[in-house]
């Protein structure tokens, strides 16, 4: 894939020089060759240090949610994952599509620096894909003003669902084993939530006091809590984006779960993909019909 | 400092049998904040209320529990109990120790410790309910009627001479349902015609009932006591205004073998028509699919012929919009579709297999033979008959499960009028049972089989024509014996089903139907003409089916309860519902979707923000619309939606109570 960043200089340039954005949400090349942290810009001087290379992996579009209230316009850059999680923040009103302009990058795939950190590499070049990219069946992204670069075609599809049979083949013994085994890990540094664009409440309930229905505590019992109850909010609605898994520093596999609940999802009321189509009819599990399963009644 | 009072029902022996009722009141005595605890042999009768009220006085109460049955029986005795005694009546909470106990488990340890359990969690949640006021809407005098059978129209008369207006929509182009195809009427077999056409004038004559025919409804907001009602008037190419109803166009209309469905599909009508004699209103309008001017802009006779002018080809469909605080659901029933059902009837391929309602054309004076029984196929009368029962009816494996209640004596009526009518006739009824709960059925009944009625116990196996003749094969069960019928004329007493479209009515209006699609009343014995949606009724055989007498007093029965809905000014509204905290309420709207009674809206609000004032939107409740079914707080993932009386903190409070 050719680089894109000089186009996308200039296009920041473009954007801020007009005044058609206020500000400019980017990557830019960090102190170490692997990392490219997220880029925050205002001013058109600055766009030089855009850039778009095999670490651009974080999703940008939670950023959205610090200015939802500032009534100011930002120019974001998205990956095709990202633009599922801005799908997602566009449809639960937490901004306007106005307040937004989105420049589209189709991906090839990108690198994760916990990898390459591990694996001893020295280059880019030896650094394997992350994993949430080996299952990608989104490159290019589903929503954009405008997109830079060259449309990529979706690998081979595997089974989206490969992970979940893992765990359904359990008895449940072994799957309470398993999961308490996994909950016990989490330090409950709640990244997972952070950087979930699904999570995009104005005021979360694990920090709501009264009632508290997370304790303060690490216990086992307690991140179960956190644990189910951010996979339920999230059910319907998580985009399959895989932050919440890359940034655990535990290594909690959280997308299992997720998958899993989307399968119920399919299974229950048919093919769903969220965060696909930015006007699609209400989601599964976000509107009422009399025709409704309801096989527990 | 919280004094809760614990009182425990023995329910006679319904609770105690199985449950140590003074062991659960001694216990509650220990549980934090409870000031008094004493168990009752009945909690709901008046001296068990005045319990509440003595130890309200003596002990300084300010919080009531009572265990006892479930809410949905005596909530509202307790509320009143704990009001009576000078308590805000939610600060009460009512826990089911015998569904949920006696009814259900026999170990007397374990179940007493069960209710001890959950009266542990009823303490532990009252303690953090607050009180609550009722709040009052606005009540719109009029009601509305879905629906212009027999349950309808009787609905619709008493609604109105109780003094109130109603508007009655019917989709046919006239009132009547089905009763005017019917003939003679069980048990005391009189003209069926002479009961209902007289309704239908009065109906049509009542200065208080405005109807509109050929009409559906298209939408309904709102609730109880404001709903806003759209119907969708369908063009009817003829002005009511103008037509004197002279019939000139009929005899004029060159399309005349169109199937009428008055007729069951025994006899035709024109393009432009009137059901049948006595339609209300008794002037034709145009089927447009079936019209040669309007599909092919040839003909244009029944204008040139009309002396008034009044056929208009260019009419349109019409919105008509009105508000009423009270809805009648009579939409009435249709019959099984056997033809699709019964491969060993034929599938409809014999023209000498009728349903019943085709028998009723058959044998009425203003049917297509003037009443006299002659078979489809060939017009000769028949003398060999067979009735069959339950087509379609208890059999769960091609119809329902469910028995169709009026099958029994309708067929027992015809298979009279059949001996009745036809010299030297031959009639043999097959039947599962005979089921004749009703005044003078049985003995209708037994007169029938007096009369020479051959009843056979046992089902057709197969029905096929040779020659002029249909072959019923079947058995006798009683006999042990298989029986071979040599008949002129078979009818299939078909069983009835919700009619076709009310589902989506229901969904419209915004209620649930049951398994086979009637619609769900809200209690099959405490309220048995309510559904679940606050201000919408049942009449008639939508709900299940039904006889002629049943249904005129479910008619009235609905018609009682709107009216008691229409005789105030304004009503009281349940404060259980939701509610929203704006400042945590992220504005998503999932619960707008979500909500079953489309009660919940997003308003914009102004708040402070980062040092700023910003506008935002969340979400807002309608009080009168909301249920109190929780399904938003379930889905609000922040937390902002609660549903007063059950707030998530008095629900961690009581799995607290149990857990920890």
């Amino acid at each position: 894939m050719s680089d894109p960043s000089g186009e996308m200089r200039e296009l920041a340039k473009k954007l801020l020089e007009n005044g058609e954005v206020d500000r400019i949400i980017g990557w830019e090349k960090g102190n170490l060759w692997y990392q490219s942290p997220p880029l925050f810009i205002t001013r058109a001087e600055e766009t030089d240090r855009l850039v778009f290379d095999d670490f651009a992996i974080n999703s940008l579009v939670t950023y959205l949610l610090d200015e939802r209230d500032s009534g100011k316009k930002t120019g974001i850059f998205v990956k095709g994952c990202d633009s599922r999680g801005l799908v997602r923040i566009l449809q639960d009103k937490q901004i306007a599509r106005e307040s937004v302009y989105v420049i589209g990058l189709p991906c090839s795939g990108k690198k994760d620096p916990r990898q390459a950190l591990s694996s001893g590499a020295s280059e880019s070049s030896q650094v394997p894909p992350a994993a949430k990219c080996e299952e990608c069946l989104y490159p290019n992204p589903v929503i954009y003003d405008v997109i830079i670069g060259e449309a990529v075609e979706a690998k081979a599809k595997g089974d989206r669902f490969a992970a979940v049979k893992e765990i359904e083949a359990k008895t449940a013994d072994e799957k309470y084993a398993y999961w308490t085994s996994q909950y016990s890990k989490c330090l409950r540094c709640l990244a997972c939530r952070n950087v979930c664009p699904a999570c995009n409440c104005r005021e979360c309930a694990f920090d709501i006091s009264k009632p508290r229905i997370l304790a303060k505590e690490n216990n086992l019992s307690h991140n179960m809590v956190y644990h189910l109850t951010r996979a339920f909010h999230a059910a319907g609605r998580c985009v399959e984006c895989g932050e919440c898994e890359r940034v655990c520093p535990m290594g909690i596999p959280i997308m299992q779960l997720n998958k899993k609940i989307i399968k119920e999802i399919n299974d229950l009321f048919g093919p769903y993909e969220a965060g696909v189509k930015l006007d699609e009819t209400p989601p599964p599990l976000g509107t009422y019909q009399t025709s409704d399963p309801e096989e527990f009644m | 400092m919280k004094r809760v009072g614990v009182f425990v029902c023995h329910c006679g022996s319904n609770i105690a049998a199985v449950v140590d009722c003074e062991r659960v009141a001694k216990e509650a005595a220990k549980f934090p904040g409870v000031a008094f605890s004493i168990d009752n042999k009945y909690m709901c009768s008046d001296p068990g209320q005045d319990l509440i009220k003595k130890a309200v006085e003596e002990h300084h109460l300010d919080r009531i529990v009572v265990a006892s049955c479930t809410p949905r029986m005596h909530e509202p005795v307790f509320r009143r109990a704990t009001e009576n005694a000078g308590i805000n009546p939610y600060l009460f909470a009512m826990t089911n120790i015998r569904e949920h106990v006696s009814w259900i488990h026999t170990d007397r340890e374990k179940a007493t410790e069960k209710a001890i359990d959950l009266v542990r969690m009823a303490v532990a949640k009252v303690l953090h309910t607050v009180p609550l006021e009722k709040s009052s809407i606005p009540i719109t005098k009029r009601a509305l009627v879905i629906g212009g059978g027999i349950a309808g129209m009787q609905a619709a008369l008493d609604i109105a001479d109780n003094g109130n207006p109603v508007v009655l929509v019917e989709r046919e182009p006239t009132i009547g349902g089905k009763m005017p195809m019917l003939d003679k009427t069980f048990p005391s077999l009189d003209c069926s015609a002479c009961i209902c056409t007289p309704k239908m004038a009065s109906t049509d004559q009542h200065p208080n009932i405005t109807i509109y025919t050929h009409s559906e409804v298209e939408r309904v907001d709102g609730y109880i006591g404001n709903f806003q009602v759209t119907i969708r008037q369908k063009a009817k190419y003829v002005d009511h205004k103008i037509c004197t109803g002279c019939g000139l166009c009929e005899t004029k209309c060159p399309n005349k073998k169109i199937p009428n469905s008055f007729e069951a599909g025994m006899g035709n009508r024109t393009a432009i028509y009137k059901a049948f004699p006595q339609a209300v209103p008794n002037k034709p309008i145009i089927d447009a699919a079936n019209c040669r001017k309007l599909t092919k802009d040839k003909c244009g006779v029944c204008a040139k012929v009309c002396p008034t002018g009044a056929i208009k080809y260019d009419d349109q469909d019409e919105l008509i919009t009105i508000d009423v605080g009270a809805i009648v659901m009579a939409t009435g029933y249709d019959l099984f579709p056997w033809k699709e059902a019964y491969g060993e009837y034929g599938y409809g391929k014999y023209p000498d297999v009728i349903t019943g309602l085709q028998f009723e054309r058959l044998v009425n004076a203003s049917g297509p033979t003037s009443g006299h029984i002659l078979r489809p196929s060939d017009g000769k009368e028949p003398k060999t008959i067979v009735f069959i029962k339950c087509v379609g009816s208890r059999d769960d494996v091609k119809g329902k499960a469910y028995c169709s209640r009026t099958c029994c004596m309708y067929t027992a009526k015809h298979a009279h009028q059949a001996v009745d009518k036809i010299e030297d006739s031959h009639v043999i009824v097959f039947y599962m049972d005979v089921r004749t709960a009703g005044k003078g059925y049985e003995e209708f009944y037994q007169r029938t089989v007096e009369d020479g009625v051959h009843y056979v116990r046992g089902r057709v196996s197969k029905i096929y024509q040779l020659g002029d003749k249909l072959i019923v094969r079947g058995e006798d069960t009683l006999l042990g014996e298989a029986v071979q019928v040599n008949a002129d004329l078979v009818v299939l007493a078909t069983a009835m089903v919700p009619s076709a479209g009310s589902g989506e009515i229901a969904h419209i209006v915004g209620f649930s139907t049951d398994k086979d699609g009637f619609y769900q009343e809200a209690h099959p014995k405490l309220r048995p003409l309510e559904t679940f949606t606050a201000g919408v009724f049942l009449a008639g055989a939508c709900q299940g089916p039904k006889d002629i007498p049943d249904t005129a007093a479910q008619g009235s029965g609905a018609a009682a309860k709107a009216s008691a809905v229409l005789s105030n000014r304004s009503m009281e509204t349940d404060p259980l519902i939701s509610q929203v905290n704006d400042a945590v309420c992220a504005g998503c709207g999932v619960c707008v979707g979500i909500c079953p009674y489309r009660a919940i809206e997003l308003k914009e609000i102004t708040q402070r923000a980062g040092g700023k004032t910003i506008a935002r939107r969340v979400a807002s409740i309608n009080s009168g619309l909301c249920q109190g079914c929780g399904a938003c707080v379930a889905a609000c993932r922040s937390g902002a939606l609660d549903l007063k009386g059950f707030t998530n903190q008095q629900i961690m409070a009581e799995v607290d109570a149990l857990c920890l």
